[in-house]
């Protein structure tokens, strides 16, 4: 009797710590099996250069690819250089209980939290009307920008704030200027922070409907300019699984590209980190 | 020191981001240039939006130099688009309301739904409660409503559909009333479950369901309100299960407005109306 209660005491938890991890890997699986299952027969090179047709049941999704890498590149163009700025601000020139820096970290913890079509309609009264942009490429990559930059800040700022003190001191001891300091230390060493924090806007910013389908709109020709409106992949699976009978091939077809996007930059971006942290380790 | 040496490497995403904004002011510069004229924002009902599209993409072709930029957000924001000058045209998939009489409504095409069995099924009509009270379960067997002693299959659409929605807003049902066996997507889905069951009760786009039912396909539609379900009763705006689906102006049409309203309205568009299974308003 004492011998099996020991034996659930020792293996019970164990089980139940495999059975949690196995279920989280399972919807990965049956998702992804379910994709290829559904899509894989619907892609080919045609499909992913060629317009769609017939509401996009037939033909393929070459402007909304094109598209979905213009508004997702205006989104980075814009957050990177304003979130990397404003982390450096909250990490290397206001200390930790700066009242700015205290109010910047609420509103952006604020703003992670509101769903995107808030943002959605935000961009919209914002960029499309206020600012005259209309349904364009430009206002989607701008409101996912705005969408992004809380997560973007946040992971960056912690990457700054990990590395030692130590270095700090001594860069301030070899009498090296802040901005010297920045550039030559503290920005390499944070380089995978920053490549962690971008992937995770980037995903966000690739999958995202509700947000761009009142800014960056639903045309899906080929974008000639930043100021066209533009359909993304995101979005084109919506339509096509909710308005477009028939649809659903060509839906599953093109969630598989958006999931094999995702894995790209995913897998680039850890490749890009290994090698870097294994260029610039500093010795212990 | 030899490691910190290294450092310039950093400059890499630098040189990345510079050529990243000049990439864009381009872009923004050629914006400028670009004529304004020649453009219709047409936005509203998602039901009506990838018919629009095509429609804007052949007249593009008929007109080089014109574009049509066709955006979704549902009929309320069609039309309040239109009225506000946001959008130069707003889509709506239903009649105007009588407070939206000083806008101008052009019928474009007709959405119709309609019952269908089987063909081997006896039954030749049910009134709207029977439908309603099959739907929700509490007639289980068609015996009950004059039919064979045999199980009823009841096949409903999936959440999001259009026609679920027309469907629940004409019998006054909500989707969680509705006991189903069979849940499907589109049309020819639809079709094909009840082709293949003769017990079964479905319901899809008229068009569709009349192209087959005259190419062989073993289905039969039922009328409501005793009125045959027929593409011309539909287009008549006659069958109580349709809706129009409305090209909505603030001003009477003129110049490339009035040449894009004529062209949605032309039997030049006829094969794109059914291709997205609806009713042309033309033979």
């Amino acid at each position: 009797m004492l011998r099996q209660s020991r034996h659930v005491q020792e293996y019970g938890p164990t089980a139940i710590i495999w059975a949690a991890a196995t279920m989280v890997v399972v919807p990965f699986f049956w998702l992804m099996g379910d994709l290829l299952w559904n899509g894989w027969n619907h892609l080919s090179l045609s499909f992913l250069f060629s317009a769609p047709q017939n509401a996009g049941r037939e033909g393929g999704i070459g402007p909304i690819l094109m598209s979905t890498l213009l508004v997702v590149g205006v989104c980075m163009g814009v957050a990177v250089p304003i979130g990397l700025g404003t982390a450096l601000f909250l990490s290397e020139y206001t200390r930790q209980d700066h009242a700015l820096g205290r109010l910047i970290r609420a509103s952006l913890d604020v703003l992670a939290g509101v769903p995107s079509i808030v943002f959605g309609l935000f961009g919209n009264a914002l960029f499309c009307q206020a600012l005259g942009l209309g349904f364009s490429i430009l206002s989607g990559g701008l409101t996912l920008a705005c969408m992004v930059l809380p997560i973007l800040i946040r992971t960056v700022e912690e990457s700054f704030r990990a590395i030692s003190r130590d270095q700090r001191l001594s860069a301030a001891a070899l009498g090296l200027s802040t901005p010297t300091t920045i550039r030559t230390i503290l920005l390499p060493a944070a380089i995978p922070g920053l490549l962690v924090g971008g992937i995770l806007g980037l995903g966000r910013a690739i999958a995202e409907t509700a947000a761009l389908i009142f800014t960056s709109g639903y045309v899906d020709r080929m974008p000639e300019s930043l100021m066209d409106s533009g359909r993304t992949l995101a979005v084109h699976i919506y339509d096509l699984a909710m308005n477009v009978a028939g649809g659903n091939p060509n839906a599953y077809a093109t969630a598989l590209v958006l999931v094999g996007l995702l894995l790209i930059i995913n897998l680039s971006s850890s490749w890009i980190t290994t090698r870097w942290t294994s260029f610039n380790q500093l010795p212990a | 020191m030899s490691k910190i040496s290294k450092m310039p490497t950093s400059r890499g995403p630098a040189t990345v981001f510079l050529s990243c904004l000049l990439c864009v002011s381009a872009l923004l510069g050629q914006v400028s240039a670009e004529a304004k004229e020649g453009k219709l924002v047409i936005t509203g009902s998602s039901t009506m939006a990838p018919l629009v599209s095509e429609m804007g993409k052949r007249f593009e072709s008929l007109h080089p130099g014109t574009r049509i930029d066709v955006q979704t957000g549902g009929s309320s924001r069609g039309i309040a688009d239109a009225v506000n000058g946001l959008a130069d045209i707003g889509m709506a998939s239903r009649a105007l309301k009588p407070q939206e009489k000083d806008l101008y409504g052009w019928v474009i095409a007709h959405d119709g739904i309609t019952i269908i069995l089987h063909k081997d099924n006896p039954i030749q009509t049910l009134t709207d409660d029977q439908i309603k009270d099959i739907y929700t379960g509490i007639i289980t067997n068609w015996k009950t409503v004059g039919g064979l002693d045999a199980p009823i299959t009841v096949v409903n659409k999936a959440e999001g559909r259009s026609t679920l929605e027309l469907f629940l807003h004409y019998f006054t049902l909500s989707n969680r009333d509705i006991h189903a066996h069979v849940v499907i997507g589109d049309n020819e889905q639809g079709i094909k479950t009840v082709a293949g069951n003769p017990h079964a009760i479905g319901y899809v786009s008229i068009g569709t369901a009349q192209y087959d039912a005259t190419h062989g396909i073993p289905i039969r539609l039922l009328p409501l309100q005793h009125i045959p379900a027929t593409i011309e009763t539909v287009r008549k705006g006659i069958f109580p299960l349709s809706r129009p689906l409305t090209l909505v102006t603030k001003f009477p049409p003129t110049g490339l407005l009035e040449t894009f309203i004529d062209f949605a309205q032309s039997n030049q568009v006829n094969d794109l109306i059914l291709k997205q299974y609806f009713v042309p308003i033309h033979e």
